[in-house]
């Protein structure tokens, strides 16, 4: 069952239901605040696209940078150190001895977190668009 | 819905969405209409989630009320009802609209009475439609109603 309006307080209410004379000034003020939300808006998108560009930018010189730089690491010969010291200790000899390996270990990390790292900027970009979009 | 057609339901129901904001607003013309261009902005941003073919108004309305409760809820108001009666006899309320006495009465309810009180007699909704646009049970609705009738005939009744 609904409420029953009180008649009195109903035609209290509507004898007063204000006019507004201002109604093209309200539009208008409306429009200039809508203008300033587009501007904002385009520049945002535009922010995102140029961030997605430098992303992928990022991505290929990682991965191609990466692939060379194993692909050398792989091509030298297995026994020429690919780095030597000049000091002989059993710390540097056993890195002169395991170049090859700590060289390979090192660009895996250095490609693991650049790849973590475009993973969580993708990730930063994606929560901009909905943000923008909401 | 593209910014044309926006603009277009805009100009159909900015009176309606002003009279209740003013309502709410109890009269001051400027705070409502900075919060219907502050409703219509967050409309406006979230129009491309409009689904609800002709009820635009509820919708615009739904947006309105909440930009309203953020409003008091961030002016942090130290005013209490009883405060708020001891401030009807000094008229804030914007001279440019009569009956002012109305608008001064409403200042004794808490936000979402008036709310309920303003969509209810102002607006024409029914309860049902009401607690859709408040989120809150039709139940609720009509204690508010019921409630924010009470003061305010009251509070008319100690004007007069």
């Amino acid at each position: 069952m609904d409420m029953k309006k009180d008649k009195a307080l109903e035609e209290l209410f509507l004898s007063q239901k204000p006019h507004f004379s201002d109604k093209a000034d309200f539009m208008a003020a409306l429009t200039k605040r809508l203008d300033a939300v587009e501007f904002i808006k385009q520049h945002q998108e535009a922010a995102i696209r140029r961030y997605k560009m430098l992303m992928v930018v990022a991505f290929v010189v990682g991965i191609v940078s990466g692939a060379l730089a194993i692909g050398y690491v792989l091509s030298t010969p297995v026994d020429v150190p690919l780095f030597t010291f000049h000091v002989q200790t059993g710390l540097l000899l056993w890195l002169v001895e395991n170049s090859r390996m700590i060289a390979a270990t090192g660009l895996s990390l250095l490609m693991t977190l650049g790849i973590i790292s475009i993973i969580s900027n993708v990730q930063d970009i994606l929560r901009m668009r909905v943000s923008l979009k909401a | 819905m593209t910014r044309e057609v926006f603009i277009a339901y805009v100009e159909r129901e900015q009176e309606a969405l002003r009279g209740f904001l003013l309502a709410l607003c109890c009269g001051k013309k400027d705070d409502a209409d900075d919060l219907a261009q502050d409703a219509l902005v967050k409309a406006y941003l979230s129009c491309a989630g409009y689904q609800d073919k002709g009820k635009f108004r509820s919708w615009l309305f739904k947006i309105a009320y909440n930009t309203f409760l953020n409003h008091k809820a961030s002016q942090r108001s130290t005013e209490s009802i009883d405060e708020a009666r001891t401030l009807v006899s000094s008229t804030t309320a914007d001279s440019e609209f009569e009956h002012q006495d109305l608008y001064l009465a409403m200042r004794t309810l808490p936000p979402k009475e008036r709310s309920a009180i303003t969509l209810f007699y102002l607006n024409g909704y029914n309860v049902k439609e009401i607690a859709v646009i408040t989120e809150t049970s039709e139940d609720a609705v009509k204690k508010q109603l019921s409630r924010g009738r009470d003061r305010l005939r009251e509070q008319l009744i100690i004007d007069n």
